[in-house]
């Protein structure tokens, strides 16, 4: 038997209990229902680097590489001296034309004003800039890699770098199938940076790959993540597309 | 208490709709594929074609990069073990590393030479692929071979049966030479003594058009491969050049200059139906067509600089693409349409290959700090690859590379100036 007041008082909250379950419906029914959005492999995959700290790249200049490419291979050997041409169509041939080169767009002009010493101001800047190797951002980091801002932000940054040097693949699964191979994993992150639990979201259908995936996850130890993404990272986790 | 939980309760359902953060891992490190590609066999009056073929086969399995040919010097089969997968000791190949296994036979059928194809997964010990051929070179076979294998492992059409068409400058004479896209081999398609540029391959790859001064000024004309014949093809204003044909092969994209006015026109093939597709006041021109028709790229310096732009294959929607960089030129649209390659010169005044996306406008460099200049870039016709013009070593030679720029290969070595490369279309 209930007292009176506390009788009054659970009635009080039954709206509200009722209130709760009704949103958990919806919440639930909104998972259900709603497709996924279908997961775009052929997209290019995004590595994510520290942002390197100093002055920000001009954002009309051509891009540069962080690193210049590797040599280019030589040709394989000698080639075949060219065999005599083929009888060619005759056809006269006119006395040879002045040699006009073909239309060019017209450059634009680039004066900074009439003041001489502004003029020599302003290519010594300029030479300066160009004279510059590397670019940052205000707001990056002394160990920053990366160029500018849009690669990530930084636990993502270490997070993928730390996945990726253990994103090992057999050799047994051949160039055939690795063009399409492709499997989400959804990891559980502990405070301390340990993964207590993964599931695959997504699985490729090639079993080799899915366990090439699965000892690269639990051979990784991630940084701590952020305080206010320790809840999130452990109760919802963190998606990795993994491709090629 | 209940009314802790109930509060707790209230507020769960904004845990389950936190969004969960995706980041995406790609290029896991594998190694190229290991293949072994011991010596051929051959009957005695091919043991030269033998050894050419394989010599053959294997540089162009080194071209795309996506194989690591093993040292024969390190097999410990003996190569004359058969060509049944039961003869074949498998386990040898695997100690060495290998994960392929080719092996071919050669003979002499009259004039032709016929091969066969074997190539073995090591790891299953089984066959996975035959072919047979008859061809008249040693070249032939050993490309046909390629592109099987190419085609197998990556499930593309390899591009070693193709030629790079490229204008060849000589003492008074300007030719249009086609070089296998290996480079090795060159056939003199044309030779004028008038200035001639920008080739450009019919898709059925039997016509190649040419911008030329034969004519006493720059105009548009077609070398018909099969007998050397000539056609005026297109020839308005004061100059018309860059002609390029649509992925049907019905229209001709090209650049004129009329009353002093640059602009892109299209034309039928045969001549009738001309139209104008540009009207603005600035220089217009260097049209190129996306794989499915409907667009066409083209270089204006509307804006003041010469930058890309796009617009439908009638005109209208014009629209710019690239805002970075100051001098950009030459686009050529990838038959696979995620990219335009194009050329450009960057703040230290050095001509580089750049690639762009025709959807989002973003621009990733392929080549930095080679030489002077890198210019002049056109696809492959399976879109894996890029041809252009480089100076690294000294004078232009031709350069393949993947989009990325990380594998590249200077693949010719001739005497003479190159310029303007066009790749040709896959055999038909």
């Amino acid at each position: 038997m209930y007292a009176l007041g506390e009788s009054a008082h659970r009635d009080r909250l039954w709206p509200v209990l009722l209130a709760s379950l009704a949103m958990h419906a919806a919440v639930v029914s909104l998972g259900v229902l709603r497709r996924p959005a279908p997961v775009d492999m052929s997209q290019k995959p995004i590595i994510a680097k520290l942002v390197r700290l100093g002055e920000a790249r001009p954002e009309r200049w051509l891009p540069r590489r962080d690193a210049p490419p590797p040599e280019a291979a030589p040709p394989a050997a000698a080639p075949v001296p060219v065999p005599a041409p083929a009888a060619a169509t005759p056809v006269a041939l006119p006395a040879e034309k002045a040699k006009a080169a073909p239309p060019r767009p017209a450059s634009t002009a680039s004066g900074k004003g009439d003041d001489a010493l502004s003029r020599v101001l302003s290519k010594v800047r300029k030479e300066q800039a160009m004279a510059k190797e590397t670019w940052g951002d205000p707001s990056g980091s002394a160990e920053g890699t990366a160029t500018d801002a849009s690669e990530g932000n930084r636990y993502l940054a270490l997070v993928t770098q730390a996945l990726q040097s253990n994103y090992r693949l057999p050799a047994t699964i051949s160039e055939q199938e690795r063009m399409h191979l492709g499997a989400t994993v959804i990891l559980f992150v502990e405070p301390d940076g340990r993964i207590s639990n993964l599931r695959f979201e997504r699985r490729s259908g090639n079993d080799a790959f899915d366990q090439a995936l699965e000892r690269a996850v639990r051979q990784t130890r991630l940084p701590p993540p952020p305080p206010e993404l320790v809840r999130q990272y452990r109760t919802v986790g963190l998606g990795v597309h993994f491709h090629m | 208490m209940i009314r802790s939980v109930a509060v707790t309760l209230l507020f769960l359902p904004a845990v389950a709709l936190a969004q969960r953060a995706y980041i995406d891992l790609g290029s896991p490190d594998f190694r190229p594929l290991a293949l072994a590609v011991p010596a051929f066999q051959a009957s005695p009056e091919a043991q030269a074609e033998a050894t050419d073929t394989l010599q053959v086969l294997r540089d162009d399995l080194a071209l795309p990069a996506v194989f690591e040919l093993l040292d024969p010097r390190s097999f410990l089969a003996d190569p004359r073990e058969g060509f049944a997968a039961s003869a074949i000791r498998f386990q040898r190949w695997s100690d060495v590393g290998a994960e392929g296994l080719v092996k071919a036979a050669l003979r002499r059928d009259g004039t032709t030479l016929a091969g066969e194809l074997h190539l073995y997964d090591v790891r299953a010990g089984r066959e996975v692929l035959y072919r047979a051929y008859k061809e008249k070179t040693a070249r032939a076979l050993a490309h046909r071979f390629a592109d099987d294998i190419v085609q197998y492992y990556t499930r593309e059409p390899g591009v070693f049966r193709t030629r790079v068409a490229v204008v060849r400058r000589g003492k008074g004479t300007r030719e249009i030479v086609a070089f296998d896209a290996d480079g090795r081999y060159s056939e003199v398609l044309y030779r004028d003594s008038n200035i001639l540029l920008l080739p450009s391959w019919r898709p059925d790859g039997g016509e190649i058009l040419f911008t030329s001064y034969r004519g006493g000024k720059p105009e548009i004309w077609g070398l018909r491969l099969s007998d050397g014949n000539v056609r005026l093809v297109a020839g308005l204003g004061e100059l018309s050049s860059g002609g390029v044909y649509s992925p049907d092969g019905r229209q001709i994209a090209f650049t004129a200059s009329v009353d002093g006015n640059s602009d892109v026109y299209v034309v039928n093939a045969d001549g009738s139906g001309l139209r104008r597709l540009t009207s603005d006041p600035a220089t217009d021109t260097s049209p190129t067509w996306s794989p499915d028709g409907r667009r066409i790229a083209f270089i204006s310096n509307r804006s003041g600089n010469p930058h890309i732009y796009l617009m439908n294959a009638d005109g209208s929607q014009q629209k710019r693409l690239t805002f970075q960089g100051t001098y950009n030129q030459t686009p050529r649209w990838s038959p696979r349409g995620d990219l335009i390659a194009f050329t450009a010169r960057d703040e230290k005044k050095v001509f580089d290959v750049f690639v762009v996306s025709p959807d989002t406008g973003k621009i990733t460099r392929v080549t930095q700090d080679q030489g002077l200049t890198n210019e002049e870039p056109w696809w492959a016709p399976n879109g894996r690859l890029l041809v252009f013009v480089s100076d690294r070593t000294g004078r232009p030679e031709l350069v393949i590379s993947n989009p990325a720029g990380d594998r590249q290969r200077v693949v010719t070595t001739d005497a003479s100036p190159l310029a303007n490369p066009a790749w040709g279309p896959l055999p038909q």
